[in-house]
């Protein structure tokens, strides 16, 4: 009897102890957590820039494969002394070769219509610029007139001055406007995106 | 004799840095090595309290700056261990008192006389951090096994890379608690190494006889018994380049229950027989 007594309020006892919630490791919260906000320091990347980098990745990779763009993950993981940015998409199906194809084709159309689009704006913009700094040259001597325009030798007065020429030539000579003209984008395509490049660098620093 | 100019710095405060460099320079002096300590915390100084010190500082480093005095005059000389001296800093004034430039100077010209330079270094990531690592080749990094410590670590681990002068650092893992480790509520030593991906130089435990040390005006190196104190002297000889193996707390805290284990049984099986 009373070893039954006993064995009760022992068993008791150690229901109220066992049935407490199962602890969580709180040391691996710390862990995981430390990872990932030392993961953002390091790289020193804005919120922004992965996002655009996420938006950039998605473009060109959905030229070749249907992706579900919802559900793709971009992030960076340390793997011991390497760095490793990680790019997890979850494929819908692969593109066959036609689609392929049509996906480049619209692409190259998109870009050198958005190129035009875009030098038609920088054009007019140039235009203002240069009727301002007629004008005030002209309010002030004939002859300052040519010193003024060459001590704005910034690149933009440059490209401004080369492009003045490319007009003036492509009206004279209709027929190879086109062909000049796309030489002219694929060096600018270059320019810009080796500015592109510096820009990041700089905000890596 | 060209000694070694080593920082002691954390980024976070409160992590030890004072209590390390106290402890490390005592430990170094009591080693045989003469040791100069540089207290660089303008308007914040601990070291002469944790060295008993306080009542001894005539001169400071900003005396030594603005020409005051000359720098052997204003070292102090530990009340125990001829081999120790510290150079106090200046309570009443801020960090532009000093400059990079002098502060290397100071440092240049003390390692010609010592082993050791120990340089303790203000928290935070701005001038008087750069000034502290401006006359150093080496540094030790402090750090505790919590969140924002590491985090702050991880910090002054780039910033130090980034210095051409500072030619390797090590890191040091204080207020450890063997038993919350055990119990996976503290980041392991392992898991800190393997985060901050740098080379450990010692481990120090959680110890209550800090404080009473600190009390006292003695470093707890000078305490035969304390585990604590154990570590530290375990890390000066790491400086001086003996391999010495890193004490596994985790494993010493489970040795005890495994002996009270052992006597239980002994116990029982006097009372079967």
């Amino acid at each position: 009897m009373a070893e039954n007594i006993f064995a009760e309020i022992y068993n008791k006892i150690l229901g109220l102890f066992g049935q407490a919630e199962p602890k969580e490791d709180s040391k691996n919260t710390a862990v995981s957590r430390l990872r990932l906000v030392l993961m953002q320091d390091r790289t020193n990347l804005t919120p922004e820039i992965m996002h655009r980098m996420r938006k950039e990745l998605i473009e060109v990779l959905s030229t070749y494969v249907e992706l579900d763009k919802e559900a793709l993950e971009l992030n960076f993981e340390q793997e011991r002394e390497q760095m490793a940015l990680m790019l997890s998409i979850p494929v819908v199906r692969a593109k066959d070769e036609a689609e392929i194809e049509a996906a480049i084709k619209e692409k190259e159309e998109a870009k050198t219509s958005v190129e035009d689009s875009d030098e038609n704006n920088k054009e007019s913009e140039e235009d203002d610029e240069e009727e301002n700094t007629d004008e005030s040259s002209e309010a002030k001597e004939e002859n300052d007139e040519e010193d003024a325009d060459s001590s704005e030798d910034d690149e933009e007065s440059d490209e401004d001055s080369l492009k003045q020429e490319d007009d003036s030539s492509s009206g004279e000579q209709k027929d190879s406007e086109s062909e000049d003209e796309a030489v002219d984008s694929d060096e600018k395509d270059v320019k810009v995106e080796s500015k592109k490049e510096s820009k990041v660098k700089k905000e890596e620093k | 004799m060209t000694g070694r100019v080593i920082v002691i710095t954390s980024g976070k405060g409160g992590v030890g840095k004072t209590t390390t460099n106290a402890n490390i320079g005592t430990a170094l002096a009591r080693a045989g090595k003469k040791v100069v300590m540089i207290d660089t915390d303008l308007g914040l100084r601990n070291l002469d309290l944790l060295l008993g010190l306080e009542n001894r500082i005539v001169y400071t480093i900003v005396d030594v700056v603005e020409e005051r005095c000359k720098l052997k005059q204003a070292l102090v000389k530990d009340k125990k261990n001829p081999n120790l001296c510290l150079l106090a800093a200046a309570q009443t004034r801020d960090k532009t008192a000093v400059t990079e430039e002098q502060l290397k100077n100071i440092c240049d010209e003390l390692k010609e006389k010592f082993d050791f330079v120990l340089v303790d270094c203000p928290a935070g990531i701005e001038q008087g951090f750069q000034n502290a690592v401006a006359g150093a080749s080496e540094a030790i990094v402090v750090t505790t096994p919590e969140m924002s410590a590491v985090r702050d670590a991880d910090r002054i681990i780039g910033l130090l890379e980034a210095k051409e002068e500072i030619k390797s650092y090590r890191l040091l893992l204080n207020r450890y608690r063997p038993k919350m480790v055990n119990a996976k509520d503290m980041m392991s030593a392992d898991e800190v190494v393997e985060i901050l991906s740098a080379d450990l130089i010692g481990i120090i435990p959680e110890d209550a006889g800090i404080i009473t040390s600190t009390n006292k005006g003695e470093p707890i190196v000078n305490d035969e018994k304390s585990l604590a104190g154990r570590a530290y002297r375990n890390v000066a000889q790491r400086i001086i380049g003996n391999e010495v193996p890193i004490i596994n707390f985790e494993e010493e805290m489970k040795l005890l229950p495994k002996i009270k284990k052992f006597f239980a049984k002994f116990l029982n099986k006097g009372k079967e027989n």
